[in-house]
C-alpha cells in the first residue's frame, strides 16, 4: 500500500475508535442554535433575518473547538516524527491530513446545519446558500485551524491561544460568505461572490500546508 | 562589494551599542518635532469650517495610524531576514516591533473614537478602517500571545515569524474585503500621491508631526530592542561589562 493509503486507513481506524469526535461539534453546534431563541425571542421573522447568521458563527466555534487535537496526538505519540522519515514532502502529508480531517469532521457538521436552519425559520434559496457556502468556505477555515494548532503545538496549554490567533484571518471568508447570503436572501446574483470565496478557499488550501509543515518541523526540531 | 556591513547586524554587542546612539539621535529629533508640531496643529492651525476644532486630533491620529501599519510590514521585513538569514535579532526587532505596534494600533483606534464622538455622534461605527485596525490589533495580539505561550525561545521565535508573514499575506486582502463590506469614513486625509485637500497651514504641522511620531517609533522600538538583547545576551562576558560601566 502507498503511504497516501496508509495514511487515510489510519485515520478512519483513529475516527472509528472515537466517534464522540464527530459528534461532539455537531452537538455543540445545535447546543449553540438553541440559545438563540432563549437570548433573543422565539419570533420567527427576527430568527430567520438573523438566522444564517447565527448559523455561519456557530459553525465557526464548532470547527475551532474541533482542531487542538488535530496534531497534537500524533506530536504526543511520535507519528509526526515519523512523517519526516517518509520519501513525500511534509506539506503534502499535511494536506493529505487535512483533506481527511475535512471529509469525516467538517462535512458531517456542514450536513446537519440545514436542521439548525430550519429551526431558525430558514428556508428556500437562503437554507441552500448556508449550505453551499459552508462547503466552499471550510477547506479555508481548516487549513488556517491547523495553522493555528500547528504553531501552538509547542506550548502545553494552547487550546485557546491557536483560536485567538487564527480568528482574524476568517474575516475574509466570513465577509464573502455573508455577502453570498444576503444576496440569496434578495434574489440577486450570488455566483460571482461564490467564486471568490472559492477561489480563496483554492489558494489556502494550496499554500497554508506549506505553512503548516514549516510550523510543524519547529516542534518537531525543537524537542529532539 | 563588502558584506561588513550586513554581517555585523549578526553581532549583539555592535547592535546594543550603535543602536543606544540612534535611539538618543531619533528620541531628541522627535522630541523637538513633536513639540512643534503639536504645539503648531493644536494652537496656530486653523479652524475647520466643518468640524471645528475637533479635527485636531488628527494631528496625533493620523502619525499614529500610519504607524501602526508601518510596524506590521516592517515585522514582516525581519520576518524574512529571519527565515533567510537565520539572523537573532531580527528575531528581536519582531518582539520590539510588536508590542509598540499594537500601542500605536489601540492609540489610533481610541483617539479615533474620540474624534468620532463629535463629528459623527457615535464612539464606534462599523467602518471599513476602523474594522481592519481593530483586526490589525488582534493579529498584533496574537503574535504577542503566541510568543508568550511558547517556553523556548527560539522555538517562538520562529513560529512568530510564520504568523507574521501568514498574516501580511492575508492584510492586504482583509483590507479590501472590509472594504468592499462597508464604507462610510471620509477619503483618506493625506495621500502621498495627489495634492491634500487641505491648506498648507493644516497639512504642514501634520507632516511635521507624522515625521516626529516615526522619530518616536525608532526611539521606542531601539530601545526596547536593546532591553530585549541585553535581557538574551545576560549570560555574555559583555553585557556584564557594559552593566557594571553603566
Amino acid at each position: 500500500m502507498s503511504i497516501e493509503r496508509r495514511l487515510i486507513a489510519r485515520e478512519i481506524r483513529l475516527l472509528l475508535s472515537r466517534p464522540g469526535d464527530v459528534v461532539k461539534p455537531m452537538w455543540f453546534l445545535m447546543l449553540v442554535i438553541s440559545m438563540v431563541p432563549m437570548a433573543l425571542a422565539p419570533d420567527s421573522d427576527l430568527l430567520s433575518e438573523i438566522g444564517s447568521a447565527m448559523i455561519w458563527v456557530a459553525t465557526l466555534l464548532a470547527l475551532l473547538l474541533n482542531t487542538d487535537h488535530l496534531f497534537r496526538d500524533d506530536f504526543n505519540d511520535g507519528v509526526l516524527e515519523q512523517w519526516l522519515f517518509f520519501d513525500r514532502p511534509l506539506a503534502w502529508l499535511v494536506a493529505l491530513k487535512l483533506v481527511t480531517h475535512w471529509l469525516f469532521y467538517v462535512v458531517p457538521l456542514i450536513l446537519i446545519t440545514p436542521v439548525a436552519g430550519l429551526m431558525l425559520s430558514i428556508t428556500g434559496n437562503v437554507l441552500g446558500a448556508l449550505l453551499v457556502t459552508l462547503m466552499v468556505a471550510t477547506p479555508a477555515l481548516t487549513c488556517f485551524t491547523a495553522l493555528g494548532a500547528a504553531l501552538t503545538l509547542g506550548s502545553s496549554r494552547s487550546g485557546m491561544l491557536g483560536v485567538l490567533v487564527m480568528m482574524p484571518l476568517f474575516v475574509p471568508v466570513v465577509i464573502l460568505a455573508a455577502g453570498v447570503l444576503i444576496r440569496a436572501t434578495d434574489g440577486s446574483e450570488v455566483l460571482p461572490l461564490l467564486a471568490l470565496l472559492g477561489a480563496f478557499s483554492v489558494a489556502s488550501a494550496c499554500l497554508v500546508p506549506l505553512a503548516v509543515a514549516a510550523a510543524l518541523r519547529l516542534n518537531i526540531g525543537g524537542s529532539s | 562589494m563588502s558584506w561588513r556591513w550586513f554581517h555585523q547586524w549578526g553581532s549583539p554587542r555592535w547592535f546594543y551599542e550603535r543602536a543606544g546612539r540612534w535611539q538618543w539621535v531619533s528620541g531628541w529629533i522627535a522630541l523637538i518635532l513633536l513639540v512643534v508640531g503639536t504645539l503648531w496643529g493644536l494652537g496656530f492651525a486653523p479652524v475647520d469650517y466643518q468640524q471645528g476644532h475637533s479635527y485636531r486630533i488628527i494631528y496625533l491620529h493620523v502619525p499614529v495610524a500610519f504607524l501602526a501599519q508601518a510596524m506590521y510590514a516592517a515585522m514582516a521585513v525581519c520576518a524574512v531576514v529571519l527565515f533567510v538569514w537565520k539572523m537573532k535579532l531580527a528575531d528581536v526587532g519582531i518582539q520590539a516591533l510588536a508590542v509598540v505596534g499594537l500601542a500605536f494600533t489601540v492609540l489610533s483606534l481610541v483617539s479615533g473614537a474620540i474624534w468620532g464622538k463629535p463629528t459623527w455622534g457615535t464612539y464606534w461605527v462599523w467602518d471599513a478602517r476602523l474594522t481592519s485596525m481593530l483586526i490589525l490589533a488582534f493579529l498584533y495580539m496574537g503574535i504577542i500571545g503566541l510568543r508568550a505561550a511558547i517556553a523556548d525561545p527560539d522555538q517562538a521565535g520562529k513560529a512568530c515569524a510564520i504568523l507574521v508573514l501568514v498574516g501580511v499575506v492575508n492584510l492586504p486582502i482583509i483590507k479590501y474585503s472590509v472594504e468592499w463590506w462597508n464604507t462610510l469614513h471620509q477619503p483618506a486625509s493625506l495621500k502621498l500621491t495627489e495634492k491634500p485637500a487641505m491648506p498648507a497651514s493644516m497639512w504642514v504641522p501634520l507632516l511635521v508631526n507624522i515625521v516626529g511620531y516615526y522619530a518616536a517609533a525608532f526611539y521606542l522600538v531601539f530601545a526596547s530592542m536593546r532591553a530585549l538583547v541585553l535581557e538574551r545576551e545576560r549570560r555574555a562576558s559583555w553585557v556584564k561589562e557594559v552593566v557594571g560601566r553603566a
